[in-house]
């Protein structure tokens, strides 16, 4: 297959793009791709502070990689999970974010469960009902809260994550199988600051996940390969599966599924709730965020159970 | 069966034909060209490419949960 930039050989086929591109090609591509979407949805300008929450994963590290090349001021957030379930995950993912932070001598945040609070992400999840078949949902939390926190903390104007079009394709897929309203009206590659929360955007979002794996491997980046023990067979796994059959049949099926949501979003088709969906807010006595309840918020109730 | 080439994925080996394309050996395995991409010595290819006699083609999985 042929480079459709400049006839050389290509290494990757982008068949939803009907476009295969040679090593260089694809490597000046995707960065300015990347910056056409940071541009077109205003995630964020060259003069705001970036946090990138890095995981040690592909997309993260490649995020986190062109934010750097793209010139601007991104650092990182690693949360060490305590994941380890006999494969070393989170000491393997958190030595990877940390050896590519010092190579380029870029800036990162450490959140600690263990000694920051005491405790890891399997005992909170054994301990909190919530969790107990569903790590994830702990998980979530528990990153959601340390990375607004850190935001916050250290004066960030953006959050920024690795997710990609795969994820952001499975998730929608999963809150239309449940007609989950209030989460498809939110679902969007930026989130506007409020509530003294700090603007979160997705600048991945339009890349399959083969694309972002393509690119770690082109420019040399070390991440994690193992799957956290916990992603084993999940459903937004399974999703991403079911997602590339229909691809494979259908090139393009993907971005089509997501990007058209988008737009029929942008054209009103899906209206503001008529009834309040969206919970008032309290500011949590503990921690200082935003919370939907009265009293300490779920993450600082769950941290009083545990550890401490 | 001298006329093979070796396919890799995780800790999985497949011995296909040599002399066709990756993608009709992967069609042959029921792997999804979507979930992963291919490295031919150290360096990515197309699923176009032929199979050569005896390469090892090391496949791996852009599928990441969580
Ligand atoms: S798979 Fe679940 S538990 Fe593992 S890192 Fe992702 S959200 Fe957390
Ligand atoms: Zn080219
Ligand atoms: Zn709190």
């Amino acid at each position: 297959m042929k480079c459709k930039k400049c006839g050389g050989k290509a290494v990757i086929n982008m068949r939803q793009h009907n476009m295969g591109l040679c090593k260089d090609d694809f490597l000046q591509w995707l960065p300015e791709q990347t910056q056409k979407f940071i541009e077109k949805y205003k995630m964020f300008t060259p003069d705001e502070k970036i946090l990138v929450a890095v995981s040690g994963g592909k997309d993260s590290l490649a995020l986190w990689d062109m934010l750097n090349i793209l010139g601007y001021k991104a650092d990182g957030l690693y949360i060490a999970l305590g994941i380890d379930e006999g494969i070393s995950y989170s000491s393997e993912s958190q030595r990877l974010t940390e050896e590519f932070a010092n190579a380029r001598d870029l800036n990162l945040h450490i959140v600690n469960m263990a000694s920051d609070y005491g405790t890891d992400l399997p005992t909170l999840a054994k301990e909190t009902r919530r969790g107990r078949d569903k790590p994830c949902s702990s998980c979530g939390l528990v990153k959601r809260h340390e990375m607004n926190r850190i935001a916050r903390d250290f004066g960030y104007d953006v959050l920024a994550t690795g997710h990609n079009l795969d994820d952001e394709a499975a998730t929608l897929f999963s809150n239309t199988l449940q007609w989950n309203g209030d989460y498809l009206i939110r679902q969007h590659p930026v989130l506007a600051e409020r509530d003294g929360l700090a603007r979160k955007v997705k600048p991945l979002f339009r890349f399959y996940e083969r694309e972002m794996a393509a690119y770690t491997l082109l420019r040399g980046i070390e991440y994690i390969y193992d799957e956290c023990p916990f992603a084993v067979g999940s459903t937004s796994t399974q999703y991403k599966e079911i997602l590339n059959q229909l691809e494979n049949e259908h090139p393009g099926a993907k971005i089509h599924f997501f990007t058209k949501f988008l737009s029929a979003k942008k054209k009103g088709l899906f209206a503001e709730p008529t009834t309040k969906i969206v919970p008032e807010l309290h500011i949590c006595p503990t921690c200082g965020q935003p919370t939907s309840g009265q009293d300490v918020c779920t993450f600082c109730r769950m941290m009083e159970k545990s550890g401490q | 069966m001298e006329n093979t080439a070796t396919i890799v994925l995780r800790n999985q080996k497949y011995e296909v034909k040599a002399g066709s394309t990756i993608l009709a050996a992967l069609n042959k395995l029921e792997i999804l060209p979507e979930s992963i991409i291919c490295v031919r010595d150290g360096e990515l290819v197309t699923e176009d490419v032929i199979l050569r006699k005896g390469e090892i083609i090391k496949l791996v999985s852009v599928i990441s949960g969580g």
